[in-house]
């Protein structure tokens, strides 16, 4: 049985593979920002109800602020940062930047991940499918209607 | 703190208690563990020793929520109570044995008051702000208790099979007591392994929450029709998951000032679910 | 030369007198309405890129080299002393770096007047063991007993500022002449801004100068704050905010979080980091108060209004301002007989904050759903009764508005009303539909000082310079626009740089829906005035007559034919550039500016188990020139679904023996998501203010949540008879409501 208190993990992120010394009680959003730098996923309210610290933890969507990082010892993990290549952006960010499907854009890598994983599971949701796939993100700018058209746009 | 990883359910067994506490998809113990609710010096991952997946009438109770809100061969009302609990990511983080085991969302136990359930005297919801609270069984602790599959799997007379016996739902749970303020009757060391959940023929579950989705229940009501008659079970309404005969069963509820509205809407609730699945 | 005036400007509703310097050069003329090249035309925002890759950076993202990480000791009790405050134990242990108390910072307090106010605070250097240092400061607490109900502090004269009383006409006298008299009391609840960034800011000392990294609406005035505070001359204060999620009032000033930073980089010489938590948000950077409003009026029995009445009680907190709630009935119709009285009560509460259209919304959710019942007991149309009482000229002032076109938005609601038989019909089982409406009226014409630069380099393409901030708002985009029309250039060749005290000139605060009428007319001045260089070197260079050489399409061309690409002319400096600078004019003088609207909602309710839904809704705003329809929709969409949870969802509850509050995190206090939006429908007149600025555009932010919740619980009362008069409309308000109704009705029908 491994005892872990503090332990050199490796996760896979956007590719690449890291190895960190973490503590037992971290958590995966601190990982990533504090550590790894990859400030794109936020903190918006630490209690696993806002949606915008949401990854993709080996093909599962997760909030990672409700992760503890010993927890993604081994895993692939996905972050905003990971979606485009050196310049492009993804058709669904693209649509994003089209349809103004932001304000402030704190919420925007969070809705970005979920957006993503409901597409790759299924390329062409029904409307009800997309409101369904982004009730556990919140943004409080836009009403959420021209993130609803991007997501439609990049599906189509 | 420190992170176990058994690989048999006997070890992870053995490694519970002495203030270890068991982790599976960790959306409740993780926030928990944030806000020092919970104390552990040894986290006990469960992932791997949990059984997980559907299998005929069974359910491994590392079986996530999403998995479950999406299988067809799992009966309406847990379906949809599991399809109506939380938001996709905690759906596809939380297990199916966590989610029974969810501490309520009372806010005075959230902020760690002295309460009743936190070990002290009094139930400080009672004289307070209760909205949210319970209508039966609240005289000691007002608290709601938040599971909605918890109350599907009542209607539907799950039996839950754990690393040491098996037992109904029903004697799952408990009421706090002054001597015991657990409301789950699991013993130190003792896993939910399994649910057996028998098939009804017809089941549902209706919701009342304070936002279209994405919020706990004020009055949730399942439904199980089986060859016997139907079995109806509420969430939110008291401090454990809650059996009730009929809509009757509500005259002898025991609302707070605050939770009066609770009976007048578990009512239409009720009948709804009946005549959904009759 | 710069011309030095003085003028009124205005910030949601408070007047002040200030100086400013406007250039001397003839005024621009507005540009015809309608869509331009740019600017009118829907247009993807300017910072998608950045903000779609998650390479935004956000005042949480700064991280500094050396870099502390604060933790703030707050009272856990509403009111309370603190006896004996000891940092010994913090100071000693050697992995806290900072500790301060009341004695080296302002804003922390030995005498807590809410739950959550500072007390204390630590800095270390690992983010995750900050709150644990708390554990090392030793306080010895007195709890006192807090003062919490606001018609009690009312009764003990426990208030802000002298109760606030207005009187037009002779209401006691038009209300004995009234044919019909309605009353009621409205309340409102607390509500949380909840922006997703929280309040943060991060500080050090570089030498003499002290940098600021915050979250905030105005960069300026948390340098005058700061400057103020600490008796620091202003310009060795930097300020910087370039990417900023979210305010939507609560982050006008520096903040206690900003001077904690400041007086825990100083005590360490590291720069340090003070941010909230979410909960900390919740409790400590402001609110829009909970009110009580006993409203009354009267009038003829054609609609005419002849007396209004309105005693609001604002439930302020510890600190905070009284605001007017009494706004709307003041100032929307035109009854020449109202009296208003206003109340601040000063509470052991959280402080109140200016929140998207503070005190309008609160007093347009009271005024205009009494409004509905009068035009039920006249049996009169709403939206008739609402046209009828039309005010021509502002009565409040008496003065003639710049702009009014409030029967327009009337004309436009007509179609959106006329559905209600429809949707009425549309009634199945328990669902019950009906159709509400309600007006709005709020500030939004800005004002100055407002300063901006537009610089052109040799490469033909354009800065705009300006030392605001874009609160997410899409500034950047709309600003861009204003300078890609006035220079004739393709939107890709205008950069908007922002966010820095130091780089670049004084701008507008973004709140008030001020921004874009503030800052798009210095922005135009400015880019006019780097055109009409561009001109005259092009008429020098090519020996042409300055009158006949425009600039467009990337190009200076001369209405005899000739034309020459900007980065030719402007080539010709090499790597010097041509810098034009522009100022924010005066608002017309005499005039009332005001934006306009009118919100219909359609909704359903199940009257056995009181859900509402809102199905639609349709708003109808006279905000002038709209300079990005993408971007103005989305703003409309975004007030609106605030409307709505302000309206059914949210609401902050404390304990009501302690004042401790209790819906701290996200799972008590509930934001709408997207299921919780209806379909909505957008339409703004785009008519420019002929008489304001160079743009004739009036701001956006507020008026669209102001009416939404009139029009939904108008909604409610046509689909079911129920008078709502309680926010939120949670279940237990509606079922009450509902049941009053059937009793009325049961009491009223024949035996």
């Amino acid at each position: 049985m491994d005892v872990v208190t503090s332990q050199t993990i490796g996760v896979e992120v956007n590719g690449t593979t890291y190895e960190r010394e973490v503590e037992a009680r971290r958590l995966l959003i601190h990982l990533l920002r504090d550590d790894l730098d990859l400030t794109g996923s936020h903190i918006g309210c630490d209690t696993g109800n806002c949606g915008a610290c949401s990854v993709i933890l080996d093909r599962t969507l997760v909030k990672s602020c409700m992760v503890l990082a010993i927890q993604a010892d081994g895993a692939s993990i996905e972050t905003v940062e990971g979606l485009a290549g050196e310049e492009q952006l993804t058709p669904l960010q693209q649509a994003f930047s089209d349809h103004h499907a932001l304000q402030c854009g704190y919420c925007t890598p969070g809705m970005l991940m979920s957006a993503t994983a409901l597409l790759r599971e299924n390329p062409k949701p029904s409307d009800e499918e997309i409101a369904k796939a982004i009730q556990g993100n919140i943004c409080r700018c836009t009403g959420y209607w021209n993130i609803f058209e991007a997501i439609k746009a990049a599906s189509e | 703190m420190q992170l176990l990883r058994p690989e048999s359910v006997e070890a992870a067994a053995a490694a519970l208690g002495n203030g270890s506490v068991a982790l599976a998809g960790g959306t409740d113990l993780v926030p928990m563990l944030r806000d020092r609710l919970v104390s552990a010096e040894t986290l006990v991952e469960l992932k791997e020793v949990v059984p997980r997946g559907v299998e005929g009438t069974r359910i491994g109770a590392g079986t996530t929520l999403a998995e479950l809100e999406v299988d067809p061969e799992i009966p309406a009302a847990l379906r949809e109570a599991c399809a109506l609990a939380a938001s996709p990511q905690l759906r596809s983080m939380g297990t199916i044995g966590g989610n029974l085991l969810q501490a309520t969302r009372c806010w005075y136990w959230r902020l760690d008051f002295p309460c009743f359930l936190h070990g002290g005297s009094r139930c400080h919801a009672r004289e307070g702000a209760h909205r949210e609270h319970a209508i039966f069984g609240n005289e000691r602790c007002a608290s709601a208790h938040p599971s909605d599959p918890a109350a599907a799997l009542l209607a539907l007379g799950a039996r839950v099979r754990t690393s040491r016996r098996e037992l109904g739902l029903e004697e799952l749970y408990r009421l706090p007591t002054e001597d015991d303020r657990n409301v789950t009757a699991l013993e130190p060391g003792e896993l939910i392994l399994e649910l057996d959940v028998p098939r009804p023929e017809a089941s549902v579950y209706l919701k009342a929450m304070d936002r279209a989705r994405w919020a706990f229940p004020l009055v949730g009501v399942a439904a199980a029709r089986f060859a016997d008659g139907v079995r109806l079970a509420l969430a939110g309404v008291a401090p454990i998951p809650w059996r009730l005969d009929s809509e009757t069963d509500l005259d002898r509820a025991t609302p707070l000032p605050g939770t009066a509205y609770k009976v007048e809407l578990a009512r239409p609730l009720i009948r709804r679910a009946l005549h959904s699945v009759t | 030369m710069a011309r030095l005036i003085r003028t009124e400007k205005e910030v949601e509703g408070r007047y002040t007198e200030q100086w400013v310097v406007v250039e001397e050069d003839a005024a621009i003329d507005q540009w015809p309405a309608g869509p331009r090249e740019t600017v009118g035309r829907p247009v993807p925002r300017v910072d998608g890129y950045e903000r779609a890759r998650g390479q935004a950076l956000f005042t949480a993202d700064v991280a500094l080299p050396g870099m502390l990480h604060a933790a703030v000791l707050r009272s856990p009790y509403a009111r309370a002393r603190v006896r004996r405050l000891d940092l010994s134990r913090a100071r000693e242990a050697d992995w806290v770096l900072g500790a301060i108390g009341p004695d080296d910072c302002d804003a922390l307090t030995l005498e807590p007047g809410f739950h959550g106010e500072p007390v204390a605070a630590v800095a270390v250097d690992s983010p995750g063991r900050a709150r644990e240092a708390l554990e090392l400061i030793d306080v010895d607490w007195e709890e006192l007993e807090p003062l919490l109900d606001p018609e009690e502090a009312v009764r003990r004269n426990e208030l802000h500022e002298e109760p606030r009383r207005y009187e037009r006409g002779d209401a006691d006298a038009a209300f004995a002449d009234a044919d019909v008299v309605v009353e009621a009391e409205y309340r409102t609840q607390t509500v949380l801004h909840n922006p997703l960034e929280t309040h943060q800011s991060v500080c050090r000392w570089e030498g003499d100068t002290l940098e600021v990294y915050i979250s905030t609406q105005f960069i300026w005035g948390v340098r005058d704050d700061i400057a103020e505070s600490l008796d620091l001359p202003p310009d060795r204060i930097r300020v910087i905010c370039n990417f900023m999620g979210g305010g939507f009032g609560a982050k006008n000033g520096a903040h206690a979080q900003t001077f904690i930073a400041i007086a825990l980089a100083s005590q360490t010489g590291r720069p340090v980091r003070c941010a909230l938590s979410r909960r900390e948000e919740n409790l400590a950077t402001g609110n829009r108060n909970s009110t009580i409003q006993r409203l009354r009026a009267g009038a003829r029995s054609d609609g005419t209004l002849v007396a209004l009445e309105g005693e609001f009680v604002n439930a302020v907190g510890w600190k905070g301002w009284s605001g007017p709630t009494y706004g709307p009935m003041e100032m929307l119709y035109a009854c020449e007989n109202v009296r208003t009285l206003t109340y601040g009560a000063k509470l052991n509460l959280p402080p109140n904050a200016a929140f998207r259209a503070p005190g309008f919304v609160e007093g347009t959710f009271g005024l205009e759903c009494l409004l509905d019942e009068l035009a039920g007991r006249l049996e009169l149309d709403p939206l008739e009764l609402r046209a009828r009482n039309h005010a021509d000229r502002d009565l409040a002032d008496d003065r003639p508005y710049s702009s009014k076109n409030l029967l327009e938005c009337y004309r436009r609601a007509e179609p959106h009303w006329a559905r209600r038989d429809a949707v009425r019909a549309r009634s199945e089982g328990p669902w019950r539909r009906g159709v509400g409406l309600a007006s709005q009226i709020w500030y939004g014409g800005g004002g100055p000082p407002s300063y901006a630069w537009v610089r052109i380099g040799s490469d033909g393409r354009a800065t705009v310079i300006t030392a605001m901030q874009d609160i997410g708002t899409g500034t950047r985009t709309a600003m861009a626009q204003i300078a890609a029309e006035e220079l004739g250039l393709p939107l890709d060749r205008v950069r908007v740089s922002l966010g820095d005290s130091s780089r670049g000139p004084y701008a507008s605060i973004s709140a008030g829906s001020s921004t874009t009428p503030s800052m798009g007319p210095a922005v135009r001045a400015a880019a006019a005035d780097a055109a009409r260089q561009v001109i005259e070197i092009a008429a020098q260079r090519y020996h042409l007559e300055e009158r006949l050489l425009t600039m467009q399409g990337g190009k200076v061309v001369s209405s005899d034919g000739g034309s020459w690409p900007l980065e030719e002319v402007t080539g010709l400096l090499e790597d010097a550039q041509i810098l034009g600078k522009g100022a924010r004019g005066p608002n017309p003088t005499g005039m009332r500016v005001l934006t306009f609207g009118i919100q219909v909602a359609d909704v359903a309710v199940d009257v056995e188990t009181g859900e509402v839904r809102v199905e639609r809704i349709a708003a109808i705003h006279d905000v002038g020139r709209v300079i990005n329809p993408l971007g103005a929709q989305s703003q409309v969409e975004g007030g609106i679904i605030q409307g709505v949870g302000h309206t059914l969802s949210e609401e902050r509850l404390v304990d009501p023996a302690s004042g401790i509050v209790l819906t701290q995190s996200l799972d008590a206090y509930k934001l709408p998501t997207i299921a919780d939006v209806p379909e909505i429908v957008v339409e703004l007149l785009d008519i420019p203010d002929e008489h304001l600025t160079n743009l004739g555009s009036k701001g956006l932010g507020e008026p669209p949540i102001v009416p939404t919740a009139a029009a939904i619980v108008n909604a409610i009362r046509d689909a079911t008879g129920a008078d709502v008069r309680s926010l939120p409309v949670s279940r237990d308000e509606m079922l009450r409501a509902l049941r009053e109704a059937r009793e009325r009705e049961r009491a009223a029908a024949p035996a």
